[in-house]
């Protein structure tokens, strides 16, 4: 029972560690910061609604076993699409953001198949694979974006395209959508700007992975993410269920990226999706999740952790070394040793579990014998 | 592929479709500048400019015209409504008047003369399409950045 008692210790400290150790980092750079607590809640409401619908397009893959889909930059390349068609439309507001959502689904489908089939294919390697495509689609994002915009595709305003003639400009202004979403349903509670209408989005988003996670679908991309083999031998169609997640993913992205967006106000046409993905995936992982373990909690525990050692981390290290970048060398540091560290993590579990089963099969051989 | 499932995926697009068409009737932007300026109707009416308009779109004041002013202001659809008060000369009383027009779909920007629109003169009148002037922009003005990780040339 002691012995129970202290491995289910030992696991909380590992699931939690990654938290606890943000959870020191803010507590010590917070009161040298000199940010004021109301600056600091306000910063953090504000980019949970601007975040939160991205990072949560990250729990059905995992759900399905196929790891972090670094794959969701497709689905933000796809929101880019909509948002920048919908601007030389002149779709304005609400309806251009309904708009761009719309653009994008078709385009985010059909990307997430595309990723899907290919992470099929490389079953065991998903992450570095859907990384990796999500660099070849940017190559085909530039080519659409900045040659066939405006020479096939037509773009009218030459606000959009570039003096040549053809092709977008490095930013695109959305002034005409920005913060309509968030300021739909104002409402200010001691000083706090809350985004009513974007957390409702991502009520329902969070509702409807729970729902999901309950459907015959569902179950089944839970079995796959489980085992592969077990989940074949009960009829699962395995490659269908993993390419469903993508695509949902790719799609929630897409949408995710609009919502995003729109509280920026400008996209910053070549460089806005490239590093969402790597963001939003070590935001998830600094919430607690794993490769192969997310939650709805992860996700919000994430954007908190993350975002308030992404404000305070600048003032931080000014008020420490006198230079600022020094907190956002250290930022960036951090974003991309957690990814790292968690993947660590992961394969060494991996490896961990297949030596414990290698050794209880020997035990039972020799116990056969 | 069963029917049913192929009609719903069918019907799933259509709504899609559909709920995109809706969105680009009504939220459809405009630029409308209001222009405070005397204009000569092609039957050689002149609508002359009052002293000062003050116009509000949506409960916002969109700028107190003087005689000779350009106010402007941002609405989505077609459906344009207006609320002026007129004072036709300095230290004349205000006069206040609703108007309301539709406002044509391909036209981003939109120029109405408010002092033809109070005289009742005819759509071509007082209402043309704003054209930006062409700015002469240098081609390498704006480099595009692809590459986060691209090579500084050594020139």
């Amino acid at each position: 029972m002691k012995k129970k008692s202290s491995r289910s210790f030992g696991a909380f400290l590992r699931s939690g560690s990654v938290p606890m150790m943000f959870v020191l980092i803010c507590a010590v750079c917070i009161p040298l910061s000199g940010l004021s607590p109301s600056y600091l809640i306000n910063e953090i409401v504000t980019r949970m609604g601007r975040n939160a619908f991205l990072i949560l397009s990250l729990l059905i893959p995992i759900m399905a076993g196929m790891g972090l889909n670094f794959g969701m930059t497709l689905g933000a390349m796809a929101g880019e699409i909509g948002l920048i068609l919908a601007s030389d439309w002149q779709i304005v507001g609400i309806p251009g953001m309904v708009l761009a959502m719309i653009i994008s689904v078709p385009i985010s489908i059909l990307l997430g198949l595309f990723c899907g089939k290919i992470l099929n294919m490389a079953k065991g390697r998903e992450m570095i694979t859907s990384h990796i495509i999500s660099y070849f689609i940017n190559g085909v994002y530039q080519l659409v974006v900045l040659y066939l915009m405006g020479s096939v595709i037509p773009i009218k305003h030459s606000s959009i395209k570039l003096p040549r003639g053809y092709g977008i400009r490095n930013t695109v202004s959305l002034l005409s959508m920005r913060q309509k979403l968030d300021n739909l349903i104002p409402l200010t509670v001691r000083g706090v700007k809350i985004p009513v209408a974007t957390f409702i989005i991502v009520a329902i988003l969070c509702v409807f992975i729970v729902w999901f996670t309950r459907t015959k679908l569902g179950q089944d991309m839970r079995a796959v993410g489980q085992d592969m083999e077990v989940a074949r031998d009960a009829g699962i169609n395995v490659e269908r269920t993993r390419i469903i997640s993508i695509i949902l993913s790719t799609v929630l992205a897409g949408i995710g990226m609009v919502i995003y967006l729109q509280n920026m106000g400008n996209i910053a046409t070549y460089s806005s999706h490239s590093q969402i993905g790597m963001f939003c995936i070590a935001a998830l992982l600094v919430g607690g999740a794993s490769v192969d373990k997310a939650s709805i909690w992860n996700v919000f525990l994430g954007v908190i952790l993350f975002h308030l050692m992404f404000i305070v981390a600048p003032k931080a290290g000014a008020a420490i070394t006198g230079d600022s970048m020094i907190g956002e060398y250290f930022r960036v540091f951090v974003s991309y040793a957690v990814i790292t560290v968690a993947l660590v993590m992961y394969e060494t579990n991996k490896r961990k579990a297949r030596s414990m089963e290698g050794e209880r099969l020997r035990l039972e051989q020799e116990e056969e014998k | 592929m069963k029917k049913r499932t192929f009609l719903i995926r069918i019907l799933f697009v259509a709504v899609l479709i559909g709920i995109a068409a809706v969105m680009c009737v009504i939220g459809r932007g405009h630029t409308v500048y209001f222009d405070n300026k005397t204009v000569t109707g092609p039957d050689g009416t002149v609508y002359e400019a009052p002293y000062q308009i003050q116009v509000f779109v949506e409960d916002e004041s969109a700028g107190k015209l003087k005689e000779g002013d350009r106010g402007m202001a941002s609405v989505m659809g077609q459906d344009f409504k207006m609320i002026l008060h007129i004072t036709p000369e300095k230290d004349a009383k205000k006069v206040g008047s609703a108007v309301s027009f539709k406002l044509p779909y391909n036209m981003d920007g939109v120029i109405i003369n408010l002092p033809a629109l109070l005289g009742g003169a005819p759509e071509d009148v007082y209402m043309e399409e704003f054209v930006p002037a062409p700015v002469e922009e240098d081609e390498d003005e704006e480099v595009v950045v692809t590459d986060e990780f691209e090579m500084p040339s050594e020139e």
